[in-house]
């Protein structure tokens, strides 16, 4: 599938927020336009909670890059990416946990609109595949992240075989800490986004395409 | 494998209570000879005759407290090792000014990663001048790696 027209984001990236985020977020905006990184924007993805306090209207309008919020959770499967977060999902559940049921944080996402997307599903112990034999396949997962920019050799093979035997769709994420990862891995998407809620319903209609930038072996 | 530390009681027994608290001055000379090893070349760092002569801005990143963490604290089910250290300078430090350092427990989390899980404790290093203004905290970060069950 290819997708013309629309924007592509980075859907997996960490600032100075997340504790081991190394990056700010107008070092990722000024990386972004001096090395012409082909995206249009990135969703900031910080470790155990919802950045609800920091505004990037006037980043977003100094650079013309879309830059939108979610969260990166901790479940007995793994990481899991979580897009749409709104107040009342904060109150669901507690990002801050490292042992969430998966199936609790895929329940409360229904429940208030939001997309869960187990993460670097191939990686060792944080990802979703080293647990499927001892947990079983988890339901309501629909979306994975096949691409990660952190991936070691053959994780994303890993990611990219099982979503393609369970029916799933795959995103791309560079997982960027640092200034220059933003963009290794990507999602194309076939219109054009303004916010989280936009971005939920895309994924939700599969409208996308991941995309990586790294060579895979 | 050694117990898992109790994040919830650690925390609600350790947080934000000072366990140090030290006075001392630098001398024109500690700062000059920090700046210099860090191959700073700013005259403001570098002379102490410059007419705004301070600290570098990481400088309080070498300060220690007497204890790493609080007395009774738990013991650590696994080696500690440095995680990092992060400096907020406020307001510059001057030589020749009575500096108080206290020392509080600021955090403690936990993570999973690759290899499995991993307890992070932040102690913060706050120095106040004589009138009890706060001129930089200094955060450092220790993260025990718990051996993996398999």
């Amino acid at each position: 599938m290819t997708l013309e027209g629309g924007m592509t984001l980075d859907l997996h990236t960490h600032s100075v927020k997340s504790d081991d985020g190394r990056a700010r977020v107008r070092n990722y905006c000024q990386w972004i336009r001096t090395r012409n990184i082909p995206i249009d924007g990135f969703v900031l993805t910080e470790h155990r909670q919802f950045d609800a306090e920091s505004d990037y209207a006037d980043l977003s309008r100094e650079f013309d890059l879309a830059i939108l919020k979610g969260s990166e959770v901790e479940t007995e499967y793994g990481h899991v990416l979580v897009f749409g977060v709104t107040e009342a999902l904060r109150r669901a559940f507690d990002f801050s946990d490292i042992h969430l049921p998966l199936a609790r944080v895929i329940e409360a996402c229904e429940a208030h609109g939001a997309v869960p997307v187990p993460c670097h599903p191939g990686r060792p112990r944080v990802g979703m595949h080293a647990h499927l034999e001892s947990l079983g396949i988890p339901e309501g997962v629909r979306i994975v992240e096949i691409y990660n920019g952190g991936s070691r050799e053959g994780e994303d093979s890993i990611a990219q075989a099982m979503a393609d035997a369970h029916g799933w769709r795959g995103i791309g994420g560079s997982d960027a800490h640092i200034v220059s990862h933003i963009g290794r891995c990507a999602t194309r998407f076939s219109a054009r986004l303004a916010d989280e809620r936009e971005l939920v319903d895309a994924l939700l209609a599969g409208e996308f395409q991941a995309l990586t930038n790294r060579e895979q072996p | 494998m050694s117990e898992r530390l109790d994040i919830d009681a650690v925390r609600s027994r350790f947080l934000n209570e000072v366990f140090d608290e030290q006075q001392f001055e630098l001398t024109a000379e500690q700062i000059a000879d920090y700046a210099c090893a860090c191959g700073e070349l700013a005259p403001r760092y570098t002379k102490p005759d410059h007419p705004d002569f301070q600290a570098p801005p990481t400088f309080p990143s070498s300060f220690r407290p007497t204890r790493r963490l609080p007395e009774d604290f738990p013991k650590l089910p696994g080696l500690g090792m440095d995680a990092g250290k992060a400096v907020a300078p406020r307001l510059p430090i001057r030589p020749g000014v009575r500096l108080t350092a206290r020392t509080h427990l600021h955090d403690v989390y936990a993570k999973t990663g690759r290899s499995g899980r991993m307890t992070f404790m932040v102690t913060r290093m706050e120095i106040f001048d004589p009138d009890e203004v706060l001129l930089a905290s200094a955060d450092t970060r220790i993260v025990i790696r718990e051996k993996p069950e398999s």
